[in-house]
């Protein structure tokens, strides 16, 4: 059998709206089918289960309606859409006409402008001069040009002459004072130098001296305290061992008293025993 | 599902319908008073949650009333009512998801330091353990629910719990019919599948109940 059926159908058949031909048609395809039946019995146990949900109870509470229905242009479909173009226009128009806006276009492209057009005066022109004219002045101006330069020249070369002349002074006076100093350094360094050596020396060996000295002290400090201490662990290792022994030897003397008791006590209970042994001995002989 | 007389006042409703929409306003009122609970129970079953259901419900009747005399067929109210409060249901969705913030009611959760809720059902008189169990199987399934998507949540409540017609539902949701029942079909499956995992099937269920 070819029928399949879709959702569409399967929900038709779960609501009883489904009738005539296809009815049939998905009764018969139950019948021959586990699964589908086993689905639709899973679809009726959702129904079920869906109607547990309860309908909340509420009270309706009045409902006024004014039924004048003085429909004001506004309510209108597109009214406000209209309106609110409109509105934009004339805003653009009234602020275009307060700021004086003016669109142009021409070959050059759109113009868009504020306030008045402004009038640029024509440019008057002055009469052309001839080339002689010109070339005469471009030849004033170079001589006037060169006149200068020579001038300024003349007065940086003086100048310089004069600058290297005084520092040529100051530098001869310079090395003079710099020969003085070396050999003024060359002779007083072999016996200023001794005596910072020897005085070196002898600062160096008093320190040595110092902090031998005080090591020292302190050696004997630290031996005599280390003596010390471990006569004191010693003595501490001694008394703790006495202390032992002497537990130990409480511990021997208690557990031979206990057993001394203990023996004392068999010995009592078997001589007491033996005793009533011999009494019954005798009374059966 | 046994139908109250309150059901059997919604079937045979079409004088009233009629009234009302001549502008009675008793017979609005009445209109009101018959369907209120079931469109509550719709939004609250969609978003567990009181006070986004009275607004709903509040917000269907009061379009429903001025938009009432525009019913060309009273046959149709029933997937009209429907329309206009998916639509509201939708439309607050939409506002719950712009605004993130949690509700008091959400972080106190008054209903955990009540008492259960059976005490509170009509069927009190009956076993405690077995009306407790009910009443946890309940919750299980109204948070089951709204784990589904918003589609098959719709058509979910709409058919099992509102006892819709698929051609009503498909009405309403403005869809194919087939679609709503493929709809179901697979927020069935979803459901079906949540309680698996929670170990609670036909069989576990039969045996607690």
């Amino acid at each position: 059998m070819s029928y399949k059926p879709n959702e569409a159908a399967w929900m038709a058949y779960l609501y009883g709206e489904m009738e005539g031909e296809e009815r049939e048609r998905m009764e018969l395809y139950l019948a021959e089918n586990a699964n589908a039946r086993l689905e639709l019995e899973n679809m009726k146990a959702l129904q079920h289960m869906l109607r547990t949900v309860e309908d909340k109870e509420v009270i309706a509470p009045p409902i006024v309606v004014d039924n004048h229905k003085t429909r004001s242009l506004w309510d209108f479909p597109y009214a406000k859409t209209i309106i609110s173009i409109a509105a934009s226009l004339l805003l653009i128009m009234v602020v275009g006409r307060l700021t004086s806006t003016t669109v142009s276009s021409d070959d050059s492209g759109i113009r868009i402008s504020f306030g008045a057009k402004e009038t640029i005066p024509p440019v008057t022109n002055t009469p052309m001069l001839t080339q002689a004219e010109v070339q005469e002045m471009i030849n004033a101006s170079l001589s006037d040009n060169n006149n200068t330069w020579q001038q300024s020249l003349a007065e940086n070369r003086q100048k310089i002459d004069e600058s290297i002349r005084k520092n040529l002074a100051v530098n001869t006076r310079n090395s003079e004072r710099v020969d003085a100093l070396v050999q003024q350094v060359a002779s007083a360094s072999k016996d200023q130098i001794a005596a910072y050596v020897a005085s070196i020396q002898t600062e160096n060996m008093r320190m040595m001296q110092d902090y031998m000295k005080l090591t020292s002290t302190e050696q004997k400090d630290y031996m005599e305290n280390l003596l010390v201490d471990f006569s004191k662990y010693l003595q501490q290792q001694r008394n703790d061992d006495l202390r032992l022994l002497q537990t130990k030897i409480t511990d021997v003397e208690q557990n031979s008293n206990l057993f001394k008791a203990e023996t004392e006590q068999i010995l009592t209970s078997l001589i007491n025993n033996s005793g009533t042994n011999f009494q019954k001995a005798g009374i059966r002989n | 599902m046994a139908e109250t007389l309150l059901d059997i006042a919604m079937m045979h409703s079409d004088s009233l319908l009629l009234r009302a929409r001549q502008g009675d306003k008793n017979a609005q009122g009445k209109l009101v008073q018959l369907w209120y609970k079931r469109i509550y129970n719709f939004a609250f079953k969609f978003f567990q949650d009181h006070d986004l259901a009275m607004e709903v419900a509040q917000k269907t009747f009061i379009s429903m009333c001025r938009n009432l005399e525009g019913l060309q067929d009273t046959g149709r109210f029933k997937s009209w009512l429907y329309t206009i409060a998916v639509n509201y249901c939708r439309e607050e969705l939409r506002k719950k998801k712009s605004n993130k913030s949690v509700p008091f009611e959400f972080v106190v959760n008054p209903e955990a330091e009540n008492s259960p809720r059976w005490e509170g059902s009509a069927m009190r008189h009956e076993n405690p353990e077995q009306q407790f169990q009910q009443a946890e199987l309940s919750e299980i399934l109204q948070q089951a629910l709204m784990t589904l998507s918003e589609e098959q949540r719709e058509v979910v409540i709409m058919k099992e719990f509102e006892g819709l017609k698929f051609r009503e539902i498909a009405e309403v949701l403005n869809i194919s019919e087939n679609t709503a029942k493929s709809r179901m079909y697979y927020g069935l499956d979803g459901l079906k599948r949540i309680l698996e995992q929670r170990n609670i099937t036909k069989d576990t269920v039969h045996y607690e109940l």
